[in-house]
């Protein structure tokens, strides 16, 4: 093996390991558990780092040519595949459960699509531990242990690529963050628990019954039975560029659709499936909800991106293109006028959380490459500032035991280094240009008005929403910003202790986050360039799709209007 | 008599060396125990029988046959036919007879243990019998054999009116049942003319009849009668009234037992006489004649009503016996897709199948993991359970995090995996059932392929929303020993001691995640087994009478 493959498979065996030494310390020693957890979490984050230099700076060989007209599209090219030989790099033989001609494999790599969220997942590790150093004080080892396989199963649900086992990491990941939420929550943390696993439970359970179905289909069409999601986006697109199959498929895709967008749309969450967000926000501790926010989120728009849109192409576009953009329309502007009219400042992020991820959302299913790619962005920066977000509400909630936005005011005054990191988590959530927030909102926005203006004659009302979205974006945010920290002075009873300002742990926790919300404003261009090709495999898959949709469109419209010749002699 | 059936009848006695084995040990313990009372005694020798009996069961060569003309006739006439399946099935009972004796170990008296014991022992070889049954005679006894030892082991450790009130109310619907069967049994008989099962299905699988896709109405009511005899034996939806009563009545290990043994049995059963296992002599293949679509549409409709009552009636229940008995019954609803789904499947997998996956092997793998994860669950609930702190409700188990946090954490395992969560093995058990629901699909060419295969979907999504259904009350119960703090006042549930019970959730817990991380090492033999291959010796024939 290489060492690339070493760092794939150490990315999660080592919060793997540590959540099993963690846990058998016992709850007594804590100083010990949260060092062995900030040193994991520094170790975690330079592998991801090392692993996304390393990747950037690989020759992707045959996947450049984006340029080439061949009737396929490619499909997506995994790199450092732990167990794949030379003769077939981006394949695995390390095998699960094998199924008489297929098999389920142990199939782990890293490509455009997921390395960035990887490095991501592995940077916001370190806050959450920092955060839970005070407010953590019970049951302590089992805390750093659950934050442990929260990081192994989130880190693997962007490694897989094999269907099965991307669902395993996403399922199991909902046992972690259960205790989390459950255990050191707020007051109706069960409540909140018990509701979210269930919630997230039954869309998944229709998601597993997705996948097989495609993986059936696939076997019944081309007797190849794979569980590889490369192998099965390209199967799926050879048949499709077959017309004889089409009848056959647009059933398949319809249902294959549905099933996962169940899961994934409730796990975004999209507008009428987001009742369990804001409670478990507001309910989870704030290691929980910065993971929650800033990854888990992510895994429902990924699932999208990496299973949802290629292995459905078609139905995609005829059903999901206007269902899902106008559900994610909806959700920008209600999620941002709920979150103007809560008094809880968590709630009130959860709220934007709504509102950012459709615009995530609307950028990809405008299926447009500029879309896609500014959805993939967005998902890192909404990961980024509403972690940050969330951390800085924490603090704030240590520090006073209230989150109400009516029990501050000119908190400026009083803590004016936080009231910097505030307001610029703020500047970098609404999309100030020179940070990152801009870089995705504007590129999911030319995104959604590229499509729309693609249609003739039509009135950009997708776009003119995500801009609203923005615009309602700064208000909400500005007005709380304006009533904790500025105006006349009013701090909350605090029982006589002296309030600190930023302390070095917190700046620990935030400064590394700030840092690259500046890096990737600035400089987006090494993150870009390294999701491109992927990013065009996707896009080409749906472009595709737009050339058959069209061409049926074409077919019935010249046979209606020769029915209608017909009709008029 | 034909000198094929006399010598493949005489073949049959090797093959129930270890039911013989386990029934002469019962025998002893029945005996010795009169003189010598002692639970140590009598669990120990208890357990070597199934050690021994195991041993046997796997070293035993599978019996090749000269030709398949000797096989054929031998399928055609043995009371006792032992495939691979049977094998598998076999294991499964012994292993989980071990873990059965060690759960009882320390909650029976020393009078009562070799009473016990020797019962379980021959419930498990009734068990064993039924694996390899090819008669209906056989089959029947095999079934007895389960359950009239049942009846005195639910009668034998408690006095108190609710144990009473259980023992009754099992046997006589168990009484009830077996009528209902035996009804059934006579029609089949009177359809065919022969006890023998592979007879049975031959002779009711003319060619003509299958062409035709009718079935004659007296068919259609033998196989009602036999589903609902055994329906009672796997819970199945309008017969699992007994269930909750009978749980809560019982010991925690007697229940238990109920909610394995007949459930195994019952599925074994159902599986061979619905033919639903083919037989495979090279090219040849032998397919059942109920595996039409009425019958697999009495079944979609059992799963289908069998899941959604047991998950929505478990959803109130606040006594943990009860809870773990509705879920049984939900189990059984699951497993029902894999055998809804068996005609559509083995009808078309000839022996070029490409998936070798199909229902029948997905059944066999959610019987080993649905017994280790509720057998386990029991075993814990027995582990805590004592005489001055009973453990009874949900809320009996509150804040067991804080002061057993090593025994919540494996029922919280447990319960994961009768939830479904990947990494358990009731994730793969499912994942492979809803596999064999979408898979009906497959081939054009099964018998009324495109409509059913949305049917079968559909009961695959039935299943999945049932499955959510379940994780609301399985929280519950996760919820009350993690989430909330001990009741003040009381004084928390002592650590259990290393006991063989303990060590009876230790064998489950390890088996849940053993099939649960690498369930290739049970699927493959199941997936193996389900192909009924028999195996033919490759020697010329000549030769072979030559050395006879």
């Amino acid at each position: 093996m290489t060492f690339d493959q070493h760092l794939v498979l150490w990315l999660l065996g080592l919060p793997l390991l540590a959540a099993v030494v963690i846990a058998s310390l016992g709850p007594q020693r804590g100083i010990l558990i949260r060092r062995i957890s900030v040193g994991v979490s520094l170790l975690s984050l330079a592998m991801a780092l090392l692993l996304a230099v390393r990747f950037a700076n690989l020759e992707r060989a045959g996947l450049h040519d984006t340029g080439s007209t061949s009737v396929l599209p490619g499909t997506f090219a995994p790199e450092f595949v732990p167990g794949s030989t030379v003769a077939s790099p981006h394949s695995t033989n390390w095998t699960i459960l094998s199924l008489g001609p297929g098999s389920i494999h142990f199939y782990l790599g890293v490509d455009g699509l997921s390395i960035w969220l990887i490095v991501l997942t592995a940077l916001l590790l370190l806050p959450c531990v920092l955060v839970s150093w005070t407010h953590v004080t019970e049951r302590v080892n089992e805390f750093y242990a659950w934050l442990m396989i929260l990081q192994v199963c989130m880190i693997g649900v962007f490694l897989s690529f094999d269907i099965l086992l991307f669902y395993v990491f996403f399922e199991v990941s909902l046992v972690p963050l259960f205790f989390m939420i459950g255990i050191w929550g707020g007051p109706e943390r069960q409540y909140a628990a018990r509701k979210f696993f269930v919630y997230t439970l039954t869309g998944s359970m229709l998601t597993l019954l997705g996948m097989l179905w495609v993986v059936l289909a696939c076997h019944q069409q081309t007797k190849v039975l794979t569980f590889s999601i490369p192998q099965l986006v390209q199967l799926v697109q050879s048949q499709l560029a077959d017309p004889t199959t089409r009848p056959f498929w647009s059933t398949v895709q319809l249902g294959v659709f549905l099933l996962l967008t169940a899961g994934f749309a409730i796990k975004v969450p999209l507008m009428p499936f987001h009742t369990w967000l804001p409670l478990a926000h507001v309910e989870a501790p704030t290691a929980g909800s910065v993971a929650l926010a800033g990854v888990l989120l992510k895994v429902g728009a990924y699932g999208f991106l990496r299973l949802c849109i290629p292995l459905a192409p078609d139905v995609s576009l005829s059903l999901g293109l206007p269902l899902l953009t106008g559900l994610a329309a909806a959700g920008v502007i209600y999620g941002a006028f709920t979150a103007f009219a809560q008094d809880d400042i968590k709630r009130l992020v959860a709220y934007s959380s709504v509102s950012h991820l459709g615009l995530c959302m609307l950028g990809m299913f405008s299926l447009t490459a500029v879309g896609l790619s500014g959805s993939l962005m967005q998902m890192i920066n909404h990961g980024l500032s509403t972690g940050l977000l969330f951390l800085l509400v924490g603090m704030l909630y240590e520090r006073y035991h209230t989150r109400k936005i009516s029990d501050f005011g000119g908190m400026a005054t009083r803590m004016p280094l936080y009231a910097c990191c505030l307001v610029f988590t703020c500047l970098s959530s609404v999309g100030l240009p020179g940070l990152n927030g801009f870089v995705g909102e504007v590129m999911c926005i030319f995104g959604i008005a590229r499509h729309e203006w693609s249609i003739a004659g039509r009135f950009p009302i997708l776009a003119v929403a995500a801009c609203t979205g923005l615009i309602l974006g700064a208000w909400y945010l500005f007005t709380m910003l304006r009533g904790v920290l500025f105006g006349p002075v009013k701090e909350p009873e605090h029982h006589g202790h002296a309030i600190p300002d930023m302390l070095p742990r917190e700046w620990a926790a935030v400064a590394p986050l700030a840092l690259v919300c500046v890096l990737i404003g600035f400089y987006p261009q090494p993150i870009l360039r390294t999701m491109e090709p992927d990013v065009q495999t996707v896009a080409r898959i749906t472009s595709l799709a737009r050339t058959r949709a069209s061409e049926q469109a074409n077919a019935e419209g010249t046979s209606v209007a020769v029915q209608d010749e017909t009709e008029k002699r | 008599m034909n000198p094929l059936t006399t010598e493949s009848i005489l073949h049959s006695f090797p093959l129930i060396i270890p039911e013989a084995l386990l029934c002469l040990v019962a025998c002893v313990l029945f005996l010795g125990g009169t003189f010598r009372p002692g639970r140590h005694l009598w669990g120990s020798v208890a357990f070597l029988a199934l050690v021994v009996a195991q041993i046997v069961v796997s070293t035993t060569p599978p019996r090749a046959f000269a030709s398949s003309e000797a096989a054929r006739s031998a399928l055609f006439s043995a009371p006792i036919w032992l495939d691979s399946y049977g094998v598998l099935i076999k294991t499964l009972a012994l292993v989980g007879g071990m873990i059965l004796v060690l759960l009882s170990w320390n909650e029976i008296d020393d009078h009562h243990a070799p009473e016990y014991h020797g019962c379980l022992l021959t419930i498990i070889a009734g068990l064993c019998f039924t694996a390899g049954a090819n008669d209906l005679v056989t089959l029947f006894l095999a079934l007895e054999l389960i359950s009239i030892p049942t009846y005195v082991l639910l009668y034998l450790p408690r006095v108190e009116a609710t144990a009473q009130e259980a023992a009754l109310k099992y046997f006589l619907l168990s009484i009830f049942s077996s009528a209902l069967l035996l009804f059934g049994f006579s029609y089949l008989y009177g359809l065919s003319g022969t006890t023998n099962l592979h007879g049975i299905i031959d002779a009711v699988a003319g060619q003509d009849l299958l062409e035709a896709r009718v079935v004659p109405g007296t068919l259609i009511v033998a196989v009602f009668m036999v589903v609902a005899g055994l329906g009672f034996k796997i819970t199945a939806v309008p017969f699992h009234y007994y269930a909750a009563d009978v749980y809560q009545g019982t010991t925690t290990p007697c229940a238990a037992l109920l909610a394995y043994v007949p459930k195994v049995a019952g599925f074994v059963a159902l599986v061979r006489v619905l033919g639903f296992l083919p037989y495979n002599l090279g090219a040849e293949r032998g397919f059942g004649p109920m595996a039409t679509s009425q019958v697999s549409m009495l079944l979609w409709i059992l799963a289908a009503v069998t899941m959604t009552t047991g998950n929505i009636l478990a959803l109130w229940q606040t006594n943990l016996k009860r809870l773990l008995a509705y879920s049984s019954v939900a189990h059984a609803g699951y497993m029902l897709i894999g055998l809804a789904v068996a005609p559509h499947i083995n009808f078309r997998t000839g022996p070029t199948a490409l998936i070798r996956a199909g229902s029948v092997d997905a059944i066999l793998f959610y019987l080993a993991a649905y017994g280790a994860m509720t057998i386990g669950a029991f075993a814990v609930l027995a582990c805590l359970s004592s005489r001055e702190r009973p453990v009874e409700e949900i809320k009996d188990l509150e804040g067991l995090s804080r002061s057993n946090p090593g025994i919540a954490l494996l029922l919280a395992l447990f319960l994961f995996s009768l939830l479904g969560m990947p990494l358990t093995a009731g994730f793969w058990g499912k994942a492979l059932l809803f596999l064999s629901a979408f898979m009906v699909e497959s081939d054009p060419t099964a018998l009324d392929g495109g409509s059913v295969a949305r049917w079968f979907r559909i009961l695959a999504i039935i299943g999945a929303i049932n499955a959510a259904i379940a994780g609301y009350y399985y929280l519950r119960v996760i919820a009350a020993m993690y989430l909330l703090e001990p009741r003040p006042g009381e004084k928390p549930l002592p650590r259990p001691k290393l006991s063989p019970a303990l060590v009876a959730v230790f064998a489950c817990a390890a088996i849940t995640l053993l099939l649960g991380v690498i369930p290739s090492l049970l699927s493959n033999r199941a997936q193996k087994a389900a192909e009924g291959k028999v195996p033919v010796a490759t020697l010329p024939v000549e030769q072979q009478q030559a050395e006879r």
